[in-house]
């Protein structure tokens, strides 16, 4: 804790220094009749500074968490993640309503070890439920991808 | 009819484990995009007080409360559940939220024009003054680390800037990338924190599924259970009501103050911890007249007072409407329709949660591993129907990564929310009274509302450095 702790304030030191150096660089401090864009950007800044500065050197610390979980945990939460993120970046290309039955067919699957037919039937009732609410019912037009087109 | 679908799906989310009323009705916001104002507003209304009350079945039957204001419901009501009486638990908790929903209501409808109408009188200083009165008590009660608390709100304001100034036209922080132009939108931000984040710090473990059975029969409190707990339901409103309309304070504080003043008066406190009714009755009626209370400042100062209202106040935003002391002038149709709806969302939850409470308690028995994967599909379609584009949903995953790690360092993503909603609201109160005063900070002193409201706001600062002074003082 003390070390994740330390580096988060280091981070939030160097994003927050380059927050409000840049607010002065690019943007006006001053406009014609009062402060201008850079303004609050620059005290956030030099205020976060002082924050991250303060969690730095302080000394007493709460109880120890580690950032990441060990072992399975840990793959668990990559894997969600993981295969969250492919999901949205084959979006476009799979489309909304194949897109979302592969994920949970994936997701489900992993998660659960359900047998095959659940997992499908899980997956093909949910990307349909989605479909109608958002598309059908809620007019959302969503990413038709390469195999779909309404 | 919009208020009880709304009440239905709002319970249903909110009784989801991981699913407390913030992310709740973060996800269920973008439901209602496609549908006219009225009803649409009409539907958060109902699916706020039912994801209100969604939090309460959780805290009782797995004892995992869904937000922190449902914590000490978990206190006695899980106990009571052990017991094997959850039924009473669930039953006393609704019929407290109803009563404390009503009055809450009843006392809405009077205090809200009153305020509206002095609130009117407020310039730019006051409006920023009360903005940092929000901010500041939301981060003081946020966590139990308050520097995390405030960098978490400050990180929020630094997001704010991001997109054009409103004084300038300036574009700022946009990294000439075409969709930071207009901002970082709260809604995909809040979704990423409570939504997904949760769902990753729940996958690191594999939960225990429960084995619970209720039915209608056993929902109903006995009559001595009413006895005990009348006292404690009108405690809890009054007090819920009276923390509830400071901005800032909110259910979580309201929940806590009711436990423990019923704790103080009880003949036998030595039942609290232990299944005691009353422990169950007064933080729910509490923190329901808290979150009626809460509209008070939303609705007429444009406050928010919890994570909850503040996605709330960002859902009315997306609509055109600008909570404040206008809101009672410019749409009374509006405020008067969402008042309306909280009361008839109130007698739905009373109906819905009597009878429908063995069917809500099945979505509990659901294996996580398929709950899972659905909600993040929620989360996926929620940020995207926002605009109909794909870079909400990646603003959505990176924040959500955020969430996961802030949950488990010990941030506070609420303070981060409202920071971000009243980001910018806060800057143009500042400037313009900056503009006023000809850069002079004593405008912020000399007007006597602005005044008490910094005063305030820096008390609520200083009170934690202070402790913090103390403890290094202590230990050199």
């Amino acid at each position: 804790m003390r070390n994740t702790d330390r580096i988060t304030a280091v981070l939030l030191l160097v994003v927050s220094a380059a927050f409000a150096a840049g607010a002065l660089k690019y943007y006006k401090w001053w406009g014609h009749d009062g402060p201008g864009p850079a303004f609050l950007p620059f005290w956030l800044g030099v205020v976060m500074s002082c924050l991250a500065a303060l969690m730095l050197f302080r000394r007493t610390h709460p109880t120890p968490v580690s950032l990441l979980p060990q072992g399975g945990a840990r793959t668990r939460v990559v894997v969600v993640l993981g295969v969250t993120a492919a999901f949205i970046a084959l979006l476009k290309v799979l489309g909304m309503v194949v897109g979302t039955a592969l994920f949970l067919v994936v997701l489900v699957r992993y998660l659960g070890r359900h047998p095959w037919w659940l997992t499908i039937a899980i997956a093909l009732a949910a990307a349909g439920a989605n479909w109608l609410v958002f598309v059908y019912w809620l007019r959302v037009p969503m990413p038709e991808g390469m195999f779909w087109t309404f | 009819m919009m208020a009880v679908a709304g009440v239905l799906v709002g319970m249903l989310i909110g009784a989801l484990p991981g699913v407390g009323p913030p992310s709740g009705v973060a996800l269920l916001l973008p439901l209602t995009f496609g549908m006219e104002p009225t009803s649409g507003i009409i539907m958060l209304a109902a699916m706020y007080a039912g994801t209100m009350y969604g939090g309460t079945i959780t805290s009782v039957l797995i004892n995992t409360p869904g937000e922190s204001a449902s914590v000490v419901t978990c206190l006695d009501g899980y106990q009571m559940a052990l017991q094997g009486r959850a039924g009473p638990a669930l039953g006393i908790a609704a019929i407290g939220s109803f009563i404390a929903g009503t009055i809450g209501v009843v006392l809405l409808m009077l205090v809200s024009p009153l305020l509206a109408r002095w609130a009117l009188s407020f310039g730019p200083p006051e409006t920023f003054a009360l903005m940092l009165l929000g901010l500041t008590t939301v981060t003081m009660l946020a966590g139990e680390d308050p520097l995390k608390g405030y960098i978490s709100m400050v990180l929020g304001l630094m997001l704010a800037m991001v997109g054009f100034d409103i004084i300038s036209g300036d574009a700022r922080y946009g990294f000439g990338v075409p969709e930071l132009i207009d901002g970082i939108d709260f809604l995909p931000v809040a979704i990423g924190l409570f939504g997904l984040g949760e769902v990753l710090a729940g996958a690191e473990e594999k939960t225990a599924q429960m084995k619970i059975s209720l039915r209608l029969r056993e929902v109903l409190p006995s009559l001595a259970d009413w006895a005990q707990s009348k006292w404690a339901i009108a405690r809890g409103t009054v007090l819920g009501f009276l923390v509830g309309v400071l901005p800032g304070a909110g259910p979580t504080v309201a929940s806590f103050l009711s436990y423990t003043v019923e704790k103080k008066v009880s003949k036998t406190p030595e039942r609290f911890g232990k299944g005691a009714i009353e422990g169950v009755a007064a933080p729910e009626s509490a923190n329901n007249a808290a979150a009626t209370a809460a509209m008070v400042p939303m609705l007429t100062l444009g406050i928010p007072g919890s994570a909850t209202t503040a996605i709330m106040l960002g859902g009315l935003m997306m609509w055109g409407l600008r909570p404040g002391p206008l809101l009672f002038e410019k749409n009374p149709q509006f405020v008067w329709g969402l008042i309306a709806s909280q009361y008839i969302a109130n007698v739905m939850l009373l109906i819905a949660s009597t009878a429908l409470i063995p069917l809500f308690v099945r979505a509990l028995r659901i294996p996580y591993s398929i709950l899972m994967p659905l909600i993040i599909l929620f989360c996926v379609t929620g940020a995207y129907s926002l605009k109909n584009n794909l870079f909400d949903v990646g603003q959505m995953l990176v924040f959500g990564v955020i969430g996961y790690f802030m949950k488990k360092l010990g941030y506070s993503p609420a303070a981060l929310v409202l920071a971000l909603v009243l980001g910018p609201l806060a800057e143009r109160a500042l400037r313009q009274s900056l503009i006023i005063s000809d850069a002079g900070l004593g405008i912020f002193f000399t007007r006597p509302i602005s005044a008490v409201l910094m005063v305030l706001a820096l008390a609520a600062v200083a009170v934690p450095l202070v402790k913090w002074g103390r403890t290094l003082f202590s230990r050199t």
